[in-house]
C-alpha cells in the first residue's frame, strides 16, 4: 500500500494542516493495528468497516475507516518536513503478513531526535 | 467508503445547498447576455439584475426603500465597511458586542481596539442570548456603537434585538445588526426593526451564490464610505457620488451572484416566510428531541429558534465525528468553533461542537437519517478501543 497523491489539504484552527490521501488499495483490517507500534490507536470499530484514529503527539495522527481507500493526517505544522517521509514510510512498509519493525523504529528515533530538537532544543 | 453514501448536506448555516432550479437558471441567463448596467450599451435585452435584486431584497426584509439595500462581496465585508465607515467619525468611542458575534463582528472590532482607536465591551450571554438590559447597562457616556449578531450560527438562537435597538437608541447609540443567519429564514421586517443598518449574506437562507452579500442603511450619512472608484455615474466628479447606492458600491458589480440573489429571494417569498419558519421548526426540534435521547450526547441550545443544532459525543472529538458522519453517511456536517470562539469558549471550553443546520430543502427522512447516525456513533462512541 502507498500513498498515491493528495487530494485536499487545509490549515485547522487548532494549528494543525490537514492533507487528504489517496491510497493505492482499500486499508487492510491489521493497518491500524501494526500504526499502534509507533503511537496510540483509538477506534470504533462498529462504525462502517471500522473507524480508526492513530495519533503521534507532535507528528501527525491519522484517521480513516478500514476499507477506505482514504485517509485524513493532521501534521504538526512546524515539523512537518521532518516528519511527512515516516509517514509515507509508514504506509509503504506495511505488509499483512506481518511487518519488519527494525528500520521503522530506527528511522522513528531519529526523525524523532530532530522533532524533539526543533520543537523543545533539546 | 467503497460505496460512497448519497450526499446529506446538513450545513446550510455555512452555505445553503442545494439551491432552488430557478437560481441556477437565473445565473445561467445572466451570463448569456452582456451585463446591463449605467453607462453600458448592452440595449434593451439585458435584465437589470442588480436593481432585480435590490428590489427583492428590500421586498423580502420589508425595506421602504431599495436604493438603500448595498450590495457586497458578503456579510463579512458588510460589517467591514459598516464599522469602519461608522467609526470613522467616532475615534476614541466605546463600543459594544457580544460573546455570541462571529469572527466577521469580533475581528474588526478587535483590531480596532488593538489599534487605539476604540474600546470594546464584549458582553456574555445567557441561555442562548444577551438580555436587552444588560446591553442598557454596558452603555456608557462615550458608547457610540452595538454591532451583534441576529441569530447565533452556534446556538440557533435569536437575540431580541428589537429591545435593544430601542434601548441603544434612547441613548443615542448606533445599532449594526448582523443578519447572516437570519435572513431568509425567519421574518425581518426592517421597517419596524430600530435597527441603523442590518447585514446579510446571499448564500445562506437567500439561497442565493456564494460572493454577494450586503447591508441595509437607514441613514446614509450615518456612515462614510471607506472605498472609492468608479460607479458609471457622475463621472466627471473625481469624488464618490453621494447618492445611493453609488456611495458605497464601486466597481463592477457580481452580475451573476446578483441574478442568484434575486431568484434566491424572490423564491423565499414564493414559498413564506411562515412556512420555511415552521418547517425548519418541526425538523429541529426532531433532531434536539432525538439526540437528547442518548446520555452521551450533550446538545448546547434544546430550543433552537434557527434550523442550527449544536451537539458533542462524549468521548469522541467533533472533529472525529464530522469525519465519520461524513465518510460513513455521507453527511456533511460542520465541526470545530465555526468562527465563533467565544461562544465555544462559553459552552464547551473552546472544544468546539458538530453542527447541523438545515434548510428548505432539507427532508424529514434525511433528518431522520441524520439522527440515526449521531445515535449510532453515541452509543459505539462506549466501545471505542484504544492502543499504544
Amino acid at each position: 500500500m502507498r500513498i498515491v497523491r493528495s487530494v485536499r489539504h487545509k490549515s485547522c484552527a487548532d494549528g494543525s494542516f490537514m492533507k487528504e490521501f489517496l491510497l493505492s488499495t482499500p486499508i487492510p483490517e491489521g493497518f491500524f493495528a501494526y500504526l499502534g507500534n509507533f503511537g496510540k490507536v483509538e477506534a470504533l470499530p462498529n462504525i462502517g468497516e471500522g473507524f480508526y484514529k492513530f495519533e503521534k503527539p507532535d507528528w501527525f495522527s491519522i484517521k480513516g475507516f478500514t476499507g477506505d481507500t482514504t485517509v485524513e493526517v493532521r501534521f504538526k505544522k512546524e515539523v512537518m518536513d521532518l516528519t511527512v517521509d515516516f509517514l509515507y514510510l509508514l504506509f509503504t512498509t506495511y505488509r499483512e503478513e506481518g511487518t519488519d519493525l527494525r528500520v521503522l523504529k530506527q528511522r522513528e528515533q531519529a526523525v524523532g531526535r530532530r522533532v524533539q530538537e526543533h520543537l523543545y532544543g533539546r | 467508503m467503497a460505496d460512497n453514501p448519497p450526499i446529506i448536506y446538513l450545513n446550510n448555516a455555512a452555505t445553503t445547498w442545494p439551491k432552488p432550479p430557478e437560481v441556477l437558471k437565473a445565473v445561467g441567463q445572466s451570463l448569456s447576455l452582456p451585463v446591463f448596467g449605467s453607462g453600458r450599451t448592452t440595449g434593451s435585452q439585458g435584465e437589470d439584475y442588480i436593481t432585480l435584486a435590490r428590489e427583492a431584497l428590500a421586498g423580502l426584509l420589508a425595506a421602504d426603500t431599495p436604493e438603500h439595500v448595498v450590495f457586497t462581496q458578503n456579510a463579512t465585508d458588510s460589517l467591514n465597511i459598516l464599522i469602519q465607515g461608522f467609526l470613522a467619525r467616532e475615534a476614541g468611542c466605546h463600543v459594544i458586542t457580544t460573546e455570541l458575534d462571529h469572527n466577521s463582528v469580533l475581528r474588526p472590532l478587535h483590531e480596532l481596539e488593538r489599534q487605539g482607536s476604540i474600546r470594546l465591551t464584549v458582553l456574555p450571554f445567557e441561555n442562548g442570548s444577551v438580555s436587552p438590559d444588560a446591553v442598557e447597562a454596558a452603555v456608557t457616556p462615550d458608547t457610540r456603537l452595538m454591532v451583534t449578531a441576529h441569530g447565533s450560527n452556534v446556538l440557533g438562537s435569536v437575540q431580541d434585538v428589537a429591545r435593544m435597538g430601542e434601548l441603544l437608541h434612547e441613548h443615542g447609540v448606533y445599532f449594526i445588526v448582523d443578519g447572516a443567519q437570519t435572513a431568509g429564514h425567519i421574518p425581518v421586517d426592517l421597517g419596524a426593526l430600530p435597527a441603523d443598518a442590518y447585514v446579510f449574506t446571499g448564500h445562506k437562507g437567500l439561497l442565493g451564490i456564494p460572493g454577494t452579500g450586503g447591508f441595509y442603511l437607514r441613514d446614509l450619512e450615518s456612515v462614510a464610505p471607506v472605498r472609492y472608484g468608479g460607479t458609471g455615474t457622475d463621472s466627471f466628479s473625481l469624488y464618490q457620488p453621494r447618492e445611493m447606492p453609488e456611495r458605497f458600491e464601486t466597481g463592477t458589480h457580481n452580475y451573476p451572484g446578483l441574478a442568484a440573489l434575486a431568484a434566491g429571494a424572490n423564491y423565499v417569498a414564493s414559498i413564506g416566510m411562515k412556512a420555511i419558519a415552521e418547517k425548519a421548526e418541526r425538523q429541529t426540534a426532531f433532531l434536539v428531541r432525538e439526540l437528547k435521547e442518548e446520555p452521551n450526547v450533550t446538545v448546547y441550545n434544546e430550543s433552537p429558534s434557527l434550523p442550527i443544532v449544536s451537539f458533542n459525543i462524549d468521548g469522541v472529538e467533533n472533529d472525529d465525528v464530522g469525519f465519520i458522519l461524513a465518510r460513513a453517511y455521507g453527511i456533511v456536517a460542520r465541526t470545530g468553533l465555526h468562527c465563533a470562539p467565544l461562544v465555544h469558549r462559553a459552552i464547551d471550553g473552546g472544544r468546539g461542537s458538530v453542527r447541523l443546520s438545515l434548510s428548505w430543502f432539507t427532508t424529514d427522512e434525511e433528518c431522520r437519517t441524520a439522527a440515526r447516525a449521531v445515535k449510532e456513533i453515541a452509543r459505539n462512541a462506549n466501545s471505542s478501543v484504544g492502543s499504544s
